[in-house]
C-alpha cells in the first residue's frame, strides 16, 4: 500500500518536472484566473465602501436644526455628533447667521469654523485664501460684487442697535456709543475690522453671505448663541442614515435632524447603479475566464493521450488513470490558486490606491474561495477530457491514431 | 499545395482548431465587452448623476453689467427678467443635444389663508417648440426629472400636458400639514394682480425649503402678478466632461487661450464651455456652474472611468494570456506532424509560414465569433446595468483586431521557436 502511494506521489512529481513547459502554461492561465477572481471580488466588495466617500463631495447629507429659538448648544451639537460611528464621520460644521450691514448695504453675516467647512463643503471655489484667525472673512461673490471688494482688501462690519438699560456696555470701546440729540435715546455703532481673504464662488446661495468665525460673530453681535444650522457629512448607506437621525431627533430635544433628500436620495440611485456595473462586468470576465482555464486544461490533458494509452496497455485501471491526472490537476488548481489570490490582492491594492488614493479593506474570506474555485474549475476541466481519453482503444493511441 | 495542407488541417484536425478558435473567441469577447463598456460608461454614469439636479443655473444679468459689456442702448432689451420666448434658444447651441433638462422658474409670494406663502411657477414636463431661422425644435422638458428627489407621498406629479391650462399645484409637505391639505383639495391663492383657485394634484417631500413652498404651472403665476412671460431663473441639467487643465485655464479667462485651444474648449462639452454658449444665445443671461453638482459630478466620473480603466486592462491581460498559453500549447501538440513536414524536405521558413496561416486563420474566425459575442455582453452589461443599450465604438473592432493578431503571433513565438530546433527523426522516432 506504501510503495502504491510513493509511486502515485512519484508520477505527479515526475510528470509536473518533466513537462515544465506544459505545465507552466496550465499553472499560468490558473493564476491568471485565480487573480481575476480574487483581485475583482475585493474590488467589488470595497467599491460602495470607497464610492461612497466620493460621494462626500456632494457635501453634506444631514443637518441639524434647532426645534428651539435660542439655536443648538455646543453640548446638544457634541452629543449628536456623537451617536455617529467615527469611521462614517466625515465632518461637521455649525453655522450662525445675523443681519447687519456694510457701507449701509444690508448683509447677512455667517459664523462658522473654518477648519471644518472644506468637510461639508468640498465644492466651495475660493479665490485666494481660506480665512485661518479672527479678523478675516470670506466674502461671497455676489456680496463682493455689491461691496465692489476683493481678496485683500479691507472691510468694517457694522452692527448698530438701541442700547437699553439692562445691556451690558463695559467691553465697548466709548467712541461707538452715541446719543441722538433729538430724542435721547443711546444708540452704538459696533465695529469689526476684517480683512478679505478670499472670495467665494458655488453658483449656489452660498455667495450671497459673508462668512467670519464664530468668534468675531460672538464679538460683533455682543452674545453667544446656539448655532442655526449644522452641517454633517456622513459616509453611510441611507438606511442608516435615516436611523440615525431617527435617534438623534428623538433623544435631543434640542435638536431635530434631517435628511438632506437631494443629495442622500440621489446618491443611493447611482451608488447602487454603479455596484451592479461592477458586479455584473465581474461575473461576466469571471466566466470568461473560468472557461478559458477550462479550455487550457483541457488542451494540456488531450495532448498526453499516448501516455495515458501505454499506462493503460501496461495494465492500469481507468480509475487509477483518472486518480493521477485529477491529483495533477487538483495540484495546479491549489497552487495557481495561492499565487493567483496574492497577485490579486496586490491588483486590487494598486486600484485602489490609483483611483481611490486609499488602502482597499482585506476580506481574508476571498483567498479560500478563489482557491477552492481554482481546484474546483480545474478539476472539472481535467475530468472531461481524461473520462473520453481513458476510453480509447490503447493500441490505436499508440500506433499514433 | 500550400492552400490544400492548410485546408487538410482544417479538416483533419478541426475539434482542435475549434478548440483554439473558442479560446480566441472567448478573449474577443471579453476585450470587445470591457472596452465598449468602458468607453460607454462615462455617459451613462453621467446620465445617472443627473438625478442631483441641475448644475447650470441661468439668470439675467444685471442691466449695467449689459451694457457695459456689450455696448447696446436697445430698450428691448429685458434685464432683469428672461423672456419666456427666449428659453428656446438654448436648443439651437452647439452643444443642446447635452442638455438633458431644462425649467424655467419664477417665483411671487402670495396669501393662503391669511398667512404668506412663496410660490413658484415652473414647467412640470412641458412641450416646447422653438422655430429659429426655418428650423422647428422640439423638446419635453421640465422640473419632472430636475427634482427626481422629490417624494411625492399623496396624489401623484402634476402632469402639465393633461391639466391643459387648468390651474394645478403642487404643495411642499411642511406647509401641507401647516394648512391641513391634502391631495384633490382645492385651495385658493390671493397675488397681487388677482386670485386663483388651484386643485392640488400632490403633497411632495423634499427635504429642504421647498417643503414650504407652492409649486404650479407658469400661466397660472403669470395670471396671479399680471407680469406675463418674465423668468428669473433657468434650471439647466447638462451632461458635461470633467474639468481639466484647459477647462481650469478657460475658467479664469477664455481670451487668454490661444485659437487653437479655444476651439477645443468650444467644441468640449466643459461645463464653462456650456454656460458660455448659454449666454451668447441669451446675451441678456448670465449662465453659472453650480459647483456643488458640477464638480462633484466631475469627480465621481473620473473615478468611475479610471476603475473600468483598470478592470478593462485586468481583463485584457487575462485574456491575452488565456489565447497565447493556448495558441502556444496546441502547436506544440504538432510537433510530430510538423517534424514530418521537415523530414520530407520542408524548409523551417515553410513549415513556420504554413503554422503560422493556419493560426491566424483560425484566430480571425474566432475573433469575428468573440467580438459579436462581445457585443452582446455589452448589452447584457448596459440593459442590466443602466436600461439602455451601450454604444458600439467602431474603434474598439479594430483595437481587439489588432489585439487578437499581435497576441496570436506572440503566442506562436515559443512555437517557432520549437519548429526550427525540431529534429526530425527525434520526433518520428518518438524518443522525445
Amino acid at each position: 500500500m506504501n510503495s502504491k502511494r510513493q509511486m502515485f506521489f512519484k508520477m505527479i512529481v515526475a510528470s509536473l518536472v518533466r513537462r515544465r513547459s506544459r505545465m507552466i502554461i496550465a499553472l499560468l492561465a490558473v493564476v491568471v484566473g485565480a487573480t481575476i477572481l480574487s483581485g475583482l471580488g475585493l474590488i467589488y466588495f470595497d467599491v460602495p465602501r470607497q464610492m461612497s466617500s466620493q460621494f462626500r463631495s456632494y457635501g453634506a447629507n444631514i443637518i441639524f436644526m434647532p426645534s428651539e429659538t435660542e439655536g443648538i448648544s455646543e453640548e446638544e451639537l457634541v452629543q449628536g455628533i456623537s451617536e455617529f460611528p467615527a469611521s462614517e464621520l466625515e465632518g461637521y460644521t455649525p453655522y450662525r447667521y445675523e443681519n447687519t450691514s456694510i457701507h449701509n448695504l444690508p448683509i447677512t453675516f455667517a459664523g462658522t469654523d473654518f477648519s471644518s467647512v472644506l468637510k461639508t463643503s468640498p465644492y466651495w471655489h475660493i479665490n485666494g485664501e481660506l480665512p485661518v484667525s479672527d479678523g478675516q472673512a470670506l466674502v461671497g461673490a455676489k456680496v463682493a460684487e455689491e461691496l465692489g471688494v476683493a481678496a485683500g482688501d479691507s472691510l468694517s462690519a457694522i452692527n448698530s442697535f438701541e442700547v437699553t438699560e439692562d445691556m451690558d456696555m463695559s467691553n465697548i470701546p466709548d467712541y461707538e456709543i452715541y446719543k441722538d440729540p433729538e430724542t435721547g435715546e443711546t444708540f452704538c455703532d459696533h465695529m469689526l475690522d476684517l480683512k478679505v481673504t478670499g472670495i467665494l464662488e458655488t453658483g449656489g446661495s452660498e455667495e450671497e453671505y459673508a462668512y467670519i468665525t464664530l468668534n468675531d460673530m460672538n464679538y460683533l453681535f455682543l452674545s453667544e448663541r446656539g448655532y442655526d444650522i449644522v452641517e454633517v457629512s456622513v459616509a453611510s448607506s441611507q438606511d442608516n442614515l435615516a436611523s440615525y437621525v431617527d435617534r438623534i431627533s428623538s433623544s435631543l430635544e434640542g435638536v431635530s435632524a434631517k435628511l438632506v433628500k437631494r443629495v442622500t436620495a440621489s446618491e443611493s440611485t447611482v451608488l447602487t447603479k454603479l455596484q451592479s456595473l461592477v458586479f455584473i462586468v465581474t461575473a461576466v470576465v469571471l466566466v470568461l475566464t473560468m472557461i478559458c482555464v477550462a479550455t487550457t486544461m483541457a488542451a494540456v490533458i488531450a495532448e498526453r493521450r499516448r501516455e495515458i494509452g501505454l499506462r493503460k496497455a501496461l495494465g492500469a485501471y481507468n480509475a487509477s488513470i483518472v486518480g493521477q491526472f485529477l491529483s495533477e490537476g487538483l495540484f495546479l488548481g491549489a497552487f495557481g490558486g495561492i499565487i493567483g489570490s496574492v497577485l490579486g490582492y496586490l491588483f486590487a491594492q494598486i486600484v485602489s490606491m490609483q483611483v481611490f488614493s486609499s488602502a482597499i479593506t482585506f476580506r481574508p474570506l476571498l483567498i479560500p474561495i478563489a482557491i477552492v474555485a481554482s481546484v474546483i474549475v480545474t478539476g472539472v476541466a481535467c475530468l472531461i477530457p481524461i473520462r473520453s481519453a481513458v476510453e480509447v482503444d490503447p493500441a490505436l493511441v499508440l500506433k499514433g491514431e | 499545395m500550400f492552400f490544400r495542407m492548410v485546408r487538410g488541417t482544417f479538416v483533419r484536425q478541426w475539434n482542435k482548431m475549434l478548440m483554439i478558435a473558442l479560446t480566441v473567441a472567448l478573449g474577443a469577447s471579453i476585450a470587445t465587452a470591457m472596452l465598449n463598456v468602458m468607453l460607454d460608461v462615462g455617459d451613462k454614469i453621467n446620465a445617472e448623476l443627473k438625478t442631483y439636479g441641475s448644475n447650470i443655473t441661468v439668470v439675467p444679468q444685471s442691466s449695467a453689467v449689459i451694457s457695459k459689456l456689450y455696448d447696446v442702448d436697445d430698450e428691448d432689451i429685458q434685464t432683469d427678467y428672461i423672456k419666456e420666448e427666449k428659453i428656446g434658444e438654448l436648443l439651437t447651441i452647439f452643444w443642446a443635444n447635452n442638455i438633458t433638462d431644462f425649467a424655467p422658474e419664477t417665483d411671487t409670494t402670495v396669501t393662503l389663508d391669511g398667512s404668506e406663502v412663496p410660490l413658484v411657477g415652473t414647467w412640470f414636463n412641458h412641450h416646447l417648440e422653438f422655430k429659429k431661422k426655418g428650423s422647428v425644435y422640439q423638446r419635453d422638458t421640465g422640473i419632472i426629472n430636475l427634482r427626481s428627489w422629490w417624494d411625492v407621498g399623496e396624489g401623484e406629479m402634476l402632469n402639465e400636458q393633461a391639466v391643459d391650462g387648468d390651474a394645478y399645484a403642487m404643495v411642499g409637505v411642511e406647509l401641507a400639514k401647516d394648512k391641513g391639505i391634502s391631495a384633490g383639495d382645492t385651495i385658493s391663492v390671493k397675488g397681487e394682480a388677482g386670485s386663483e383657485t388651484l386643485t392640488v394634484a400632490g403633497i411632495y417631500e423634499s427635504g429642504d425649503d421647498e417643503d414650504e413652498y407652492i409649486y404650479t404651472t407658469l400661466p397660472v403665476v403669470q395670471r396671479l402678478t399680471g407680469s406675463a412671460e418674465l423668468m428669473k431663473k433657468i434650471e439647466v441639467s447638462a451632461i458635461t466632461s470633467p474639468d481639466d487643465e484647459l477647462a481650469v485655464k478657460a475658467a479664469r479667462n477664455p481670451s487668454l487661450l490661444t485659437g487653437d485651444e479655444y476651439d477645443l474648449w468650444y467644441c468640449t462639452a466643459y461645463v464653462s464651455s456650456i454656460c458660455f454658449q448659454i449666454q451668447e444665445a441669451i446675451p441678456e443671461a448670465s449662465a453659472t456652474a453650480v459647483r456643488q453638482i458640477a464638480d462633484s459630478e466631475g469627480k465621481i466620473l473620473e473615478k468611475t472611468q479610471l476603475l473600468m480603466y483598470l478592470i478593462t486592462l485586468l481583463s485584457l491581460i487575462g485574456a491575452t494570456l488565456g489565447i497565447s498559453n493556448l495558441v502556444t500549447s496546441a502547436v506544440m501538440e504538432r510537433a510530430q506532424e510538423l517534424a514530418l513536414l521537415k523530414a520530407v524536405g520542408a524548409r523551417n521558413g515553410q513549415v513556420t509560414i504554413l503554422m503560422l496561416t493556419e493560426i491566424i486563420i483560425t484566430a480571425i474566425i474566432g475573433a469575428a465569433a468573440g467580438y459579436f459575442l462581445g457585443y452582446a455582453f455589452a448589452q447584457v452589461i448596459g440593459h442590466t446595468v443602466f436600461s439602455s443599450s451601450i454604444e458600439m465604438s467602431g474603434m474598439v473592432a479594430f483595437i481587439v483586431a489588432v489585439l487578437i493578431i499581435a497576441v496570436t503571433l506572440i503566442g506562436s513565438i515559443p512555437a517557432i521557436r520549437m519548429v526550427l530546433r525540431l529534429r526530425a527523426s527525434e520526433v518520428l522516432h518518438g524518443g522525445h
